[in-house]
């Protein structure tokens, strides 16, 4: 990314020092231009800008995110730009609560509910549930000890970090609602939400139904409707049901904020969701496809459909920013990874972000994904009403359907890339992983004929175990050696 | 004392397996079920001979171990290893099973896949609030169920079919809790473990033999004198109890009286009726809609029931049974504490023996401090 006063270096990755020094060289002018909140910043007139977000990753490190020292980013400003604002996200989540934004916590779902919510004037979601980055991004057990003195031990996913950071009152401010998906989805989290509902000043329940497939019966399969983005097949009666539940989400809204909303509010949040939804597409586009932006980074910018890092207007600025770049770079021919690296399908998200990093060290790339988030990956469809748009995205959720349905977005993604292999990373305890793992290494297997390496990801750490490198290390040998 | 010797149990579980390859030989679909949620009475009105697959046991854990992960819970993985080497679920043309929880939901994949039978995979809202859009959805289900069941029969599952299925589960369930009330007074004479084989038989024989051996337990049980003393009474919670679990209820009873329970292989199933009078689909919607659990989002109801059957059966304590992984039992233990305002031991573990040692000095140290 090239502006007046700033030339990106040459693509690579750095490590926390390099940035430190490339920072150095950021001017000042262009640290001011980025701002959180701007329609806030804008109404609090001339007072000092509280907003920014443009830091270097030392800031946060020493506010506890240790983590980052140890890791490699992409040496854009726009990927800086990125990091800044996802990693200011609790101050911003505060700063909601101080100029009067409703903030709501919705949980469980991953990508739905927040549309709905973002279409009301002055009202913020965020999901605790990304809260589990944070132990592992601090290095520290605090949220899981406090999980576990509420009734969640070990031996569970680390989405537990929300309960106890709903316990801890200091990673968000107390949400003024919780809307709570559960119904086909993980116990782990479901568990989560239930004891998290004692710190809630209220809770709305939301069920997502389950989709069905045909295993040996008579009558599955038929009269099923399909999604428009990605074709995913479905019970219409689901979809019906769900546009219900979320009619609720919406009354409950309008209480809550005073404020009754119109389809073209509701229109108006669906449109500003798929801009991210789009941009999204295109950065994995130029980063799986064409090597463009180191999966770390890919991965933050995946997540960030969830809920737009709890800022729905800034955040597309930023994947703009990130589009910029990669197309740039590609303009160039430059990559930040080795295009002849060998080529890896994700499935399941890492907990821990040094896996991706060692991944690449190793001579190794991601060139696809599915990070249990497939419904937040979905287009909306504009010609829908929108809750009833908002509901079919989610009738591509990954996990509400069939293992089989999950592993297709992976063989899928496998084929179009040309994959080497699939990794399927696990949490020990975690309700799906257990259940689904051995299932998707034999559907790959029998479609693709690909090595298929499954690993649990260990407890927050300062470095990947010795076990576990010794594994991945073994599997691109394997890798390597098909080519 | 157990009203069922070791060696009646396995006449009767013999008895059982005969009568199975008898239904089948005649041409009658055995359909096993998973889950307390399941509307047996469906199964039964499609002609179908609906069996309990609640076997657990060590050996068929560890063979589990071949298609799933080793951190599933123990009931899915001896279910698993079960269709290997377990004759019961060597007889199942079908499975059907009600989501109860996000493993038990994923089960009957795993089950397609590596064993090829048709399994039919129902779609209980987990969301506990009976809102008209919810009980629908469920009926929308249990419509689906009852087709898919009349195609596989080739028996149609009409209201009065239907209405004989609800008729027939019932009297099944008035049966278990005529036993029941023989545990509601000081020095009951039936034991946890007699309740837990009554209903362990109760849900995989036919009516018609299971309501004459609870009757054989009732009559048996009530010629005994009650032996004189106070024990400690107990309720029984947790995940599902299952007939390799026997041993951990007889551990209990060596020092306690279980007087009630809180399982889904326990009261959960036969505490009340499904109405017969109504139409017979929107009856059984709603009975089953109505059921509290656990893992039933909120679960608030589940604590009103706990605290309920504290109170009315006198219990002093709560043994808090969970199976490794399960996490909508396990990770209530805590608040339990907090509600139910008696002494809750937590167990949690898998069907291995190799703790039993452990677990009983657990238990009467437990029972001691009473």
């Amino acid at each position: 990314m090239s502006t007046k006063t700033w030339q990106d270096p040459k693509p690579a990755r750095v490590t926390y020092d390099d940035w430190a020094r490339l920072f150095e060289d950021v001017p000042d002018e262009l640290l001011d231009r980025y701002h959180y909140y701007r329609e806030d910043q804008e109404r609090s007139g001339g007072l000092k800008p509280w907003s920014a977000y443009m830091f270097p990753p030392q800031t946060f490190a020493v506010y506890g995110a240790r983590h980052l020292k140890r890791l490699k980013f992409d040496n854009s400003l726009a990927a800086l730009r990125m990091w800044g604002f996802v990693q200011n996200e609790t101050e911003r989540l505060y700063r909601a609560r101080q100029v009067g934004r409703r903030v709501v916590a919705t949980m469980g779902d991953l990508g739905a509910v927040p549309v709905i919510v973002n279409s009301f004037p002055g009202a913020t979601a965020f999901y605790p549930d990304c809260i589990w980055w944070m132990p592992f991004v601090m290095e520290s057990n605090v949220l899981f000890d406090a999980a576990a003195g509420l009734g969640i031990g070990d031996a569970t996913c680390f989405s537990r970090a929300a309960l106890g950071a709903f316990d801890k009152h200091a990673y968000f401010p107390e949400p003024d609602l919780v809307v709570a998906s559960t119904g086909a989805s993980c116990d782990d989290y479901s568990g989560v939400e239930q004891l998290a509902g004692r710190f809630a000043a209220e809770m709305l329940w939301v069920e997502s139904p389950c989709r069905r497939e045909r295993l040996g019966c008579h009558a599955c399969g038929e009269d099923l409707a399909e999604t428009v983005d990605s074709g995913t097949p479905y019970e219409p009666e689901s979809l019906a049901f769900l546009v219900t539940e979320y009619e609720r989400v919406k009354e409950t809204m309008e209480r809550l904020t005073g404020h009754r909303t119109s389809e073209e509010e509701l229109r108006a949040g669906v449109r500003k969701a798929n801009r991210v939804r789009r941009l999204t597409r295109r950065v994995r586009e130029l980063a799986y496809r064409d090597g463009a932006l180191p999966s770390l980074e890919a991965m933050v910018v995946e997540f960030g459909n969830l809920h737009h890092y709890a800022d729905i207007d800034e955040w597309p600025e930023v994947l703009e920013h990130l589009v910029e770049t990669c197309e740039e770079r590609g303009r160039k021919g430059e990559t930040v990874v080795d295009r002849d690296a060998l080529r890896l399908v994700w499935v399941t998200p890492p907990a821990d972000p040094l896996f991706l990093n060692y991944l690449e060290d190793q001579g190794a790339r991601v060139v696809g994904t599915e990070y249990v988030i497939g419904q937040a990956l979905e287009l909306l469809d504009e010609d829908r009403p929108p809750l009833e748009a908002v509901a079919e995205s989610f009738m591509a959720a990954s996990l509400t359907g069939s293992t089989r349905q999950r592993t297709e977005a992976a063989i899928r993604q496998a084929r179009e890339h040309d994959a080497d292999g699939v990794i399927i990373s696990g949490i020990l305890g975690g309700s799906h992983c257990a259940m689904e793992s051995r299932l998707i290494a034999r559907y790959v297997k029998a479609e693709l004929d690909l090595p298929v390496l499954e690993f649990d990801v260990p407890p927050p750490a300062k470095e990947i175990s010795r076990q576990i490198r010794t594994r991945i290390d073994a599997f691109l040998e394997v890798l390597r050696g098909r080519r | 004392m157990a009203v069922l010797t070791s060696e009646r149990l396995d006449a009767l579980r013999e008895e059982r397996l005969q009568r199975l390859r008898a239904h089948r030989a005649s041409g009658r679909k055995v359909i096993g079920w998973i889950a307390g949620f399941t509307p047996v009475e469906v199964i039964r009105a499609a002609g179908a001979e609906p069996v309990r697959l609640l076997r657990g046991g060590y050996q068929a854990e560890a063979r589990g171990d071949r298609y799933l992960r080793s951190d599933a819970c123990p009931l899915c993985l001896s279910s698993m290893g079960a269709f290997d080497i377990d004759p019961l679920y060597r007889l199942v043309d079908a499975v059907a099973a009600v989501n109860t929880c996000d493993m038990l939901r994923r089960l009957p994949e795993s089950i397609h896949r590596h064993f090829g039978l048709p399994v039919y995979q129902l779609y209980m809202p987990r969301t506990s609030e009976a809102l008209p859009h919810r009980v629908a959805e469920f009926r929308r289900q249990l419509e689906w169920f009852a087709g898919e069941l009349a195609a596989f029969t080739g028996n149609e599952v009409g209201p009065k079919t239907l209405a004989g299925g609800i008729r027939e589960a019932n009297r099944v369930r008035g049966a278990l809790r005529g036993l029941d009330e023989l545990c509601k007074g000081d020095n009951p004479v039936l034991s946890g473990t007699d309740i837990l084989d009554a209903v362990a038989f109760a849900t995989t024989l036919d009516p018609e033999h299971a309501v004459s051996l609870i009757g054989g337990i009732h009559e048996m049980a009530s010629s005994v004198e009650p032996t004189p003393g106070s024990r400690p009474r107990l309720m029984l919670g947790g995940s599902e109890v299952a007939e390799q679990d026997r041993w951990l209820v007889e551990t209990i009873e060596t020092k306690a009286d279980i007087v009630t329970d809180m399982l889904d292989t326990g009261t959960s199933w036969y505490e009340e009726d499904c109405p017969e009078d109504g139409e017979p689909m929107d009856a059984l919607a709603r009975f089953y809609f109505a059921r509290t659990g656990m893992m039933r989002r909120p679960n608030d109801r589940a604590y009103e029931r706990a605290r309920g059957l504290v109170k009315e059966n006198r219990v002093k304590a709560v043994v808090w049974k969970t199976l490794l992984y399960c996490d909508p039992w396990n990770f209530e233990a805590v608040r339990l504490r907090e509600e139910v305002g008696v002494p809750v031991l937590h167990i949690d573990g898998n069907y291995s023996s190799e703790n039993r040692e452990q677990l009983r000095t657990r238990v009467e140290a437990f029972l001691e401090n009473l």
